[in-house]
């Protein structure tokens, strides 16, 4: 009797054995537990709370890695000073790059600002373009899409499940995108300041002009140089709002601001990257806020 | 009478709404009819273009330089260069630094001296790394170290990527993973010069030989790694019996995260061999690091490691090295270093009258890295572990360094 309770259980926790998902970034993360629904578990490997460039690679990463089904990558470049090694070494066949379960969503996104010549002297720029895509809330629906398309490959028994979440989700966001959307049109900052091109993608969205940098290049700690030059523009285009991360020193944004009578807003560049920003809708709507109100 | 002519005026209403009903209708078919015909003369023009396009792009294929047909390029492996250079101040003539010895461990003239050896200016190395996926099953790494007058294979083995249960494999010539820094290159230490325990133990290279590695990542939430390694033994420190391979290397490293930014990784380790003369010989190796992250940037480190040799003939001799580096920004860091030799029951009888206890050394670094890829380190060291022309002799250096790594993106370090 006890041993045919033992094999039901195996059984039944068989069946229901979820599907282990790692995604790099948390917002990959959160449309990815959108899309599998109850037969996957997700593992976002990137604090939000850290610079994405930057993630440490500790040790117990390898542990998620080993264990994934499907490793999901924001790519572009992102993950290129932390990742290679920890997939090297977590010895898990199924998301090695090349692998069915290794996706690189930056090969859906139609990328932006792609430089025309690349070096290191320019930076650490990025030759596929710029890969802070997340930003841009119209992308959910490109990443959506692709993750259900990459579920139903690697769990085909599940398709229908997948396509029907998938459905149910983009109903959802489509709703949500529109009164966004009109929420934005009525969005009064028309030029900000960043710290890194780090919100281009929603910028470009909805038409709002980025006048520079506070990194001289990308990845250079601000200069002084630099910095009075910034001033100078800001004052020149009337610009009211400096778009600071939550993970760099604010220390040049608040003298720029300071001398300019612009206003410092940190802005969080993922799900979960401020308090106020823990689901996908909070995040694009806590972004909207910083920027616009 | 009222009542006749709203009757009638009620008919009136209603005939004229179903008529005005039928006019939208109507119009709206028109509209629809329009709509029609703009379409299909899209498609029309869209057709023909597409007809122009396939017309061009075959005129356009006949022009085209036919003559990258077999190139290559996208096959080529991912190249890193890295440059290590230094100028060195020392309170000791090279002559008398050349000829240092650890008694019980190196003696005079028995020293290798690859890094920052002269007083004054020092290119250590030049070295190419390169990287490259084989085939589905396998990926290849090489590093050459080209110094000045010879070329050195640093490593160079095939990894497996493909093996099922959390296996993989390793061939060729590698650095063992044996302890905590054993696998890392000069360059991607802590500080510039190498623990006196390694380099007593095992010399600059540390244990870095032909043979054959299985690794195995146990599918739990700690993480924990297993691996045994079957090496050549060509390491004259400790081993050095190359009749045969002769050195078999097995470990244990587990890592845990006690909050989210405070991690734990400790390893412990065994390096069994034979030596030339044919006395077995076991080194075992402890090491903890304890990682603080304070922000994106920033973080504090706390490494250790003890090591412990014992030869067949009864020497016991073992020593240790702790350190604590504190990462301030982006651009700067700063550590200390402090080393003990703990142990050293062996046969000093060639050091008679001179004092060989309390073998110490006291290291400081501060550090500056413009941008990832270049770094300056000015490092200061009190070493007491030295005799020199049979004299206790304790030697302070000064290293200032610039190391570059250009090219391939290496990856950032746990």
């Amino acid at each position: 009797m006890k041993k045919i309770l033992w094999a039901s259980l195996v059984l039944a926790s068989s069946l229901f054995a979820t599907l282990k998902i790692d995604t790099t970034y948390a917002t990959l993360g959160a449309v990815t537990q959108e899309v599998g629904g109850d037969l996957v578990e997700v593992h976002v490997l990137g604090s939000s709370k850290y610079d994405p460039h930057f993630i440490v690679p500790k040790p117990s990463l390898l542990s998620k890695l080993r264990r994934a089904d499907l490793l999901i990558i924001n790519g572009g470049g992102l993950e290129v000073g932390w990742l290679p090694p920890l997939i090297r070494s977590a010895n898990n066949r199924k998301i090695q790059p090349g692998a069915e379960g290794f996706l690189d969503m930056s090969h859906f996104i139609k990328m932006i600002d792609k430089p025309t010549s690349v070096s290191r002297a320019f930076g650490d720029i990025h030759a596929q373009g710029n890969p802070h895509y997340v930003t841009d809330p119209h992308q959910v629906i490109v990443m959506a899409k692709v993750i259900a398309k990459k579920l139903a490959q690697i769990d085909p028994s599940h398709t229908q499940n997948y396509q029907h979440n998938l459905e149910k989700f983009l109903k959802k966001w489509e709703a949500y995108l529109k009164k966004f959307d009109l929420k934005m049109s009525q969005c009064t900052t028309k030029k900000v300041l960043q710290y890194h091109e780090l919100y281009n993608y929603f910028l470009k969205r909805y038409g709002i002009v980025s006048v520079g940098n506070i990194e001289p290049l990308p990845g250079i700690t601000p200069s002084s140089k630099h910095t009075l030059e910034l001033i100078g523009t800001v004052k020149e285009n009337g610009v009211k709002k400096i778009l600071q991360d939550v993970y760099h020193d604010k220390k040049a944004a608040e003298f720029i601001a300071a001398k300019t009578g612009a206003k410092v807003v940190v802005v969080p560049h993922d799900v979960g990257s401020v308090k106020a920003a823990d689901t996908l809708e909070d995040f694009y709507n806590t972004m909207a806020k910083s920027i616009c109100n | 009478m009222y009542k006749k002519l709203a009757l009638f005026s009620f008919f009136a209403a209603v005939s004229l709404m179903a008529e005005s009903e039928i006019d939208t209708l109507k119009t709206q078919l028109q509209e629809q009819q329009t709509m029609t015909q703009l379409l299909l003369k899209k498609v029309n023009d869209l057709e023909k273009k597409d007809a122009q396009k396939d017309k061009e792009t075959l005129e356009g294929a006949f022009l085209q330089n036919t003559s990258a047909s077999f190139s290559q390029n996208a096959y080529l492996p991912d190249i890193a260069l890295v440059l290590n250079m230094s100028a060195v101040g020392r309170d000791l003539s090279n002559t008398q630094y050349e000829n240092f010895a650890i008694p019980g461990f190196i003696d005079a003239t028995d020293a290798e001296l690859p890094f920052n050896k002269d007083r004054g200016f020092n290119l250590n190395y030049a070295e190419v790394a390169m990287h490259s996926v084989v085939d589905p099953y396998f990926e290849v790494y090489t590093i050459f170290h080209l110094k000045r007058t010879e070329f050195e294979i640093g490593e160079a083995y095939v990894l497996t990527t493909s093996l099922p249960e959390g296996l993989r494999i390793k061939a060729g010539k590698f650095k063992s993973s044996f302890g905590r820094i054993n696998e890392k290159h000069q360059h991607s230490w802590n500080f510039d010069e190498q623990p006196i325990i390694y380099k007593a133990l095992f010399g600059p290279d540390a244990i870095s030989d032909a043979g054959i590695q299985l690794q195995w990542v146990a599918p739990t939430d700690t993480y924990t790694m297993v691996g045994v390694e079957a090496m050549q033994g060509t390491n004259e420190r400790s081993f050095g019996d190359i009749e045969e391979n002769n050195l078999y290397t097995a470990y244990v490293k587990s890592s845990l995260d006690i909050t989210d930014d405070l991690s734990i990784l400790g390893g412990v380790s065994l390096a069994h061999g034979k030596t030339a003369t044919k006395e077995q010989s076991d080194v075992y190796g402890v090491d903890l690091t304890l990682r603080e992250q304070l922000g994106s940037y920033s973080a504090l480190i706390w490494q250790s490691e003890f090591l412990q040799r014992n030869k067949g003939t009864g020497e016991k001799q073992s020593g240790l090295y702790t350190e604590v580096v504190y990462q301030y920004n982006k651009n700067y860091s700063g550590g200390v270093r402090y080393e003990k030799i703990t142990k050293n029951q062996t046969d000093l009888s060639i050091y008679s009258g001179i004092d060989t206890d309390n073998l110490q050394k006291y290291t400081a670094m501060l550090q500056y890295k413009p941008f990832a890829f270049s770094r300056l380190r000015l490092e200061y060291s009190y070493d007491a572990t030295k005799i020199i022309d049979g004299q206790r002799t304790d030697i302070n250096t000064v290293i200032l360094s610039l190391n570059i790594a250009a090219g391939a993106h290496g990856a950032h370090a746990y």
